[in-house]
């Protein structure tokens, strides 16, 4: 019944829009009859749609009547004579009157309705209730949508490729828009052979997996696949076992991928500038906490060359600091140079400063000592979690390998990036290492494991947990 | 024919392309994303939400995808935010920050918003 009464409402659209879109808002309206069941939500939901009638009707009407005089116009141009049948004719009497007959029939039943809601008490489900939980990009290790460090905070919010499928709200896998087959298996792979020889740093070791990743293909090993990050995930796991290396990865991303992610105009640069600067450059707070223990919230890693001031000024509020908690915990990387440039505070001599992105340079030792700083010799706390990523990594890794800093939290998220991504096709891509860089601490850098803490509690109690150890020691350390 | 208007951007067309930001998404997948996103407040109807998304097309700020075969929609029609609607879905995003953070020095907001 209430299908038929939209139906009719629906004939009362300009007949360009009911072609294009009459037979999808019928469905959708039939998704929500199906789902949004009771008294209570069928009230809304009938509300709903007379508003939207209210409301959208008139602009259809606006947008769609001088469509017809524009292209006839456009036509008489070509001096070509020609005749056209005028397809949205203003709304006929029959139309007018079943939209009158179908008005008249929702509103009876509404006031219906209305006399017998009085029965019923208003459950407190929401109409959503029940539909299935957002699915989210989640942090994958070194994911295409993170490599390039640069601008990802400020598009974080809106251009993460979704790694997972979504889930449509009838509970059905919906509509990846993406089927992948055995022409896009044997692109993948050619193309992954290919890039392995011409840029990972072993020659020897891309030949091994290169003929292990063909033997798979004839031995119809990926035959049955058709899920693109089953896919990724595959090929990730049997070109890091072959070629010992954990930075090799293979990347899917449901929506394509940029085609020139590197490629930076001045107005991305200036958007770029002016969103760090908005952000106190991801520097979120910078306060001493009681008993004199410094507190530094920094959600990201920024470009020094605009954040160099902002860094040296939350690092000077804190010089009178017993200690310092360094707040890692929403920390999603960014530039390993500021991770240096703040580092430098902690040494009172140039450390090396360990990236597995790059060889050693005369810019990896940290510009220590700082004239004036007086945090050289303090105690250092690390808060992380599971989503402090990669720059964020680096900085945890390399001074809790140093012994520099106690990490208290959670086990990071295990995304070092230190593959130079390989844009294969729209939704494939690898991540190769192009240079040798020797790891002065271990066989593998934090690459799909995390870094682990010292100390392991559940992020949220990481603050406090810190704040008792760093209040501890400095009790202790105080002369009697 | 006249462009529907797209700027200043609707609130409906910048919560579609919120809404498409992270995976395609058909029209009932929209609405459902679109009332959670706004914790219920916007319930998008077939009329608006067909209307915006007309206007998105024509602005190539979103785009068709097929349904995928398998997935028994095939009737459907799927959106893909384009790059330009990223873009455009950003921008908005820093004005509405912008707007935000005049509030907040107004005292109008209290608290760590933006």
């Amino acid at each position: 019944m209430s299908e038929k009464i939209y139906a009719l409402l629906l004939r009362l659209y300009p007949s360009g829009f009911r072609k294009a879109y009459g037979g999808e808002a019928m469905q959708l309206v039939r998704d929500r009859l199906r789902n949004e069941t009771g008294l209570v939500r069928r009230l809304r939901l009938w509300l709903d749609l007379l508003a939207d009638f209210a409301m959208s009707l008139p602009r259809e009407y606006r947008y769609a009547q001088p469509m017809l005089a524009s292209s006839s116009s456009q036509r008489r141009l070509d001096g070509v004579p020609s005749f056209h049948v005028l397809e949205d004719e203003p709304i006929g009497v029959g139309t007018l009157l079943a939209a009158v007959l179908s008005f008249l029939v929702v509103l009876g039943t509404l006031s219906i309705m209305l006399k017998h809601a009085g029965d019923h008490r208003r459950s407190s489900g929401a109409v959503m209730q029940g539909a299935p939980a957002r699915t989210r990009w989640a942090p994958s290790p070194g994911s295409a949508g993170q490599l390039d460090g640069k601008g990802s905070h400020a598009t974080a919010a809106v251009s993460q490729p979704s790694a997972q499928p979504a889930v449509a709200p009838s509970g059905a896998v919906a509509s990846p828009g993406f089927v992948l087959d055995s022409a896009e298996r044997q692109r993948v792979i050619d193309a992954a052979v290919a890039n392995l020889k011409n840029h990972f740093f072993d020659p020897d070791g891309a030949g091994k997996i290169a003929k292990a990743l063909l033997a798979h293909e004839k031995d119809g090993d990926y035959d049955a696949i058709t899920d693109g990050q089953v896919f990724a995930k595959l090929l990730t796991r049997q070109m890091r076992d072959v070629g010992q290396n954990v930075d090799l990865t293979m990347e899917y991303s449901r929506a394509p991928l940029p085609d020139h992610p590197q490629a930076q105009t001045p107005e991305d640069l200036a958007r770029y500038r002016s969103f760090l600067q908005q952000n106190q450059c991801f520097f979120k707070k910078a306060e001493i906490l009681p008993h004199g223990v410094g507190y530094l919230k920094l959600d990201g890693f920024a470009d020094p060359a605009v954040c160099r001031s902002t860094a040296m000024a939350a690092m000077a509020s804190l010089n009178g600091a017993k200690a310092v908690i360094f707040d890692l915990r929403d920390n999603r990387g960014g530039d390993g140079a500021m991770g240096s440039l703040i580092a430098a505070y902690l040494f009172d001599h140039p450390q090396y400063w360990y990236s597995p992105r790059s060889a050693p340079t005369p810019q990896s030792w940290t510009q220590s000592p700082v004239p004036g700083n007086r945090l050289a010799d303090k105690p250092v706390y690390l808060l992380t979690s599971a989503s402090t990523w990669s720059a964020g990594e680096q900085f945890s890794y390399d001074l809790k390998m140093m012994k520099r800093a106690t990490i208290v939290g959670e086990t990071t998220g295990g995304g070092a990036h230190a593959g130079v991504f390989h844009r294969i096709d729209d939704h494939f891509g690898m991540g190769i290492p192009e240079v040798k860089v020797v790891n002065p601490y271990a066989k593998n850098d934090w690459e799909g494991t995390g870094v682990a803490p010292d100390v392991e509690v559940k992020a949220a109690d990481a603050l406090t947990a810190a704040q008792k150890l760093a209040e501890g020691k400095l009790r202790r350390s105080q002369p009697n | 024919m006249p462009k529907r208007k797209l700027d200043p951007l609707p609130s409906a067309a910048f919560q579609i392309l919120l809404s498409l930001a992270d995976q395609d998404l058909h029209g009932y997948g929209i609405m459902r994303h679109v009332a959670e996103q706004t914790d219920g407040r916007m319930r998008l109807g077939p009329g608006t939400l067909y209307s915006s998304i007309q206007s998105l097309l024509e602005e190539s700020l979103i785009k068709e995808v097929d349904s995928p075969e398998d997935s028994g929609d095939q009737r459907r029609r799927c959106y893909r935010l384009t790059s330009a609607g990223l873009k455009l879905a950003r921008s908005e995003a820093e004005r509405l920050a912008g707007l935000l953070r005049v509030a907040r020095a107004k005292k109008i907001l209290r608290g760590d918003y933006v």
